[in-house]
């Protein structure tokens, strides 16, 4: 067990140190969250809105880039190792694959956690936004949430991304979809019917709203349901990639196709 | 006489070329993600932001906006890697070395993207008026596709001038999509120009789509061509003058790469 926590332990602390000179991840984490931090604060707050929607913006901004890096940096785990000529090594040490990935992902997720600090200061210090009715204990839950959420659909997504390459084309081009259907910047109860119902089976779409609640005095404040519904959807996301885990070692070990496929 | 044929040869083979080898992305899965999904998804979460934070009677000011703004997915992704493709796929070596005339080979890198451009807001459009409600009854059609070509030019300049720093830069793609959300931000897309800082005003009109944003939203209120020729003008100016900023570029990095044999440093 151990060796398990070194191995994993390792990884993370491999995939920190390159990241630190990634501009990739630079602009995940620092760009794009201010980007669309700015675009949002400067749309919430037209004259005549109300003030309490800022929230929105401070919160959107490094929601997006939290799930950017979590999607984009985590589940592409594997794919690095094939672009880097290093699949076949990894596969060939005792530690289980799912373990190095174990490591990778909190890396990048630990890096993700970064994109709040930008969206805040530029909200403080450009808009004036403060979050006077934040619940500190219900947000650090909520946020802990979000992050198991996000952990497991970086861990799903991995083999996903290296077993199907056109698979990450899809969720790329479906990121800005994701913002919209898990709320990250204005409710999903504004949604069509339809639309809220593709939300429901997201687990951040529970996590986020969980979060902003813990932000506002007003509207439904239902957190432990929805921070368990978050948790149970992440678990079903673990079950499938359990079997995505179960494909990629059959291709990476048996027939020796994941390398170029 | 020969030379100008020769010289369209070049531009017309160079166009053809960079359409076949460069535009590698342009796979059935990887124009649905990229040229579908991505714009569509874009103009949704603006136009749900602004119906949010304005009322839902606004929501045709954000879909219209977003419809213009989606030329530089174009203009700017397309052209930038077009041009730095040439570095990261070992080819700019054998570019360089060959007799052809730079400003034809360095212009012809946007042709493909400039039509794809106008495909792609075209696209836009269509999701605008069917999902958003965009309204064009009272709309100068004539010159609000002159506004779609317009802008798709001169955001095509941008991604010219963006793209030569691709020569020597490993991740110009990096480039790419922080001018790509920029621009969201600072052409008038989503929300006036005059709300942003007086400073940041003059880069916004610096900036190709702030004009052609605008022009087009007259275009939409049915203004006629005289109304908006100012702002049209203007776009294809600053279009034209990043192009040429950027060709400057091109020449002065193809020397620096010369000299420091630094062509294929990847």
């Amino acid at each position: 067990m151990r060796s398990l926590v070194r191995a994993a332990f390792s990884s993370l602390r491999l995939t920190l140190r390159t990241r630190v000179v990634s501009g990739w991840m630079y602009l995940n984490w620092l760009v794009f969250p201010l980007i669309f931090a700015a675009a949002g604060l400067f749309v919430l707050s037209t004259p005549g809105g109300s003030s309490s929607r800022l929230v929105y913006g401070v919160l959107g901004g490094g929601l997006i880039g939290y799930w950017s890096v979590a999607y984009i940096d985590g589940g592409n785990g594997i794919q690095d190792e094939r672009w880097q000529g290093t699949l076949e090594q990894v596969f060939a040490t005792p530690t289980p694959l799912w373990v190095i990935i174990l490591g990778k992902v909190a890396g990048a997720i630990l890096f993700g956690l970064l994109s709040f600090v930008p969206t805040a200061a530029l909200g403080y210090f450009g808009f004036h936004a403060v979050l006077p009715q934040l619940d500190p204990s219900r947000f650090v839950i909520s946020l802990g949430v979000l992050t198991f959420t996000f952990f497991c659909i970086a861990i799903t997504l991995t083999p996903l991304f290296a077993l199907w390459r056109w698979a990450f084309s899809m969720v790329n081009g479906f990121e800005i979809a994701v913002y919209v259907l898990c709320g990250f910047m204005f409710p999903v109860a504004i949604l069509a019917p339809w639309a809220q119902g593709v939300a429901g089976v997201l687990a951040p779409t529970w996590a986020v709203r969980a979060l902003y609640a813990s932000t506002m005095a007003e509207g439904p404040h239902d957190l432990v349901a929805w921070w368990l519904v978050a948790v149970g959807l992440s678990l079903l996301y673990l079950c499938g990639a359990y079997f995505l885990y179960a494909l990629v070692e059959r291709r990476a070990r048996v027939s020796g196709q994941l390398a170029w496929a | 006489m020969s030379r100008i044929a020769s010289e369209v040869a070049v531009f017309a083979r160079s166009t053809y070329f960079q359409y076949v080898a460069l535009f590698q992305w342009a796979s059935v899965r990887g124009y649905v993600a990229y040229k579908i999904l991505l714009p569509v998804a874009q103009m949704l979460f603006f136009v749900e932001l602004g119906a949010y934070a304005t009322g839902p009677e606004n929501a045709a000011y954000f879909a219209l906006g977003n419809a213009l703004q989606l030329t530089a997915n174009a203009g700017i992704f397309g052209v930038i890697a077009t041009v730095a493709n040439e570095r990261h796929f070992g080819t700019l070596p054998i570019l360089l070395g060959s007799p052809a005339n730079r400003l034809v080979t360095f212009m012809s890198r946007a042709v493909v993207n400039v039509l794809d451009g106008i495909v792609t807001v075209i696209i836009g459009f269509a999701i605008a008026i069917g999902l958003f409600g965009l309204d064009l009854h009272h709309a100068n059609i004539p010159l609000l596709a002159l506004c779609v070509v317009v802008v798709s030019l001169s955001t095509a300049g941008l991604g010219l001038m963006f793209g030569s720093i691709g020569l020597v830069m490993r991740d110009a793609i990096i480039v790419a999509n922080v001018i790509y959300y920029v621009m969201l931000v600072l052409c008038g897309v989503n929300f006036p120009v005059s709300r942003l800082p007086g400073a940041v005003q003059l880069i916004s009109y610096s900036l190709p789509l702030t004009r052609g944003v605008e022009a087009a939203r007259q275009g939409v209120a049915g203004a006629s061509f005289g109304q908006v020729a100012g702002l049209l003008g203007g776009e294809l100016l600053v279009g034209l003058a990043w192009a040429l900023a950027g060709y400057a570029l091109f020449a002065t990095l193809e020397g620096w790469a010369r000299r420091g044999g630094m062509q294929e440093a990847y």
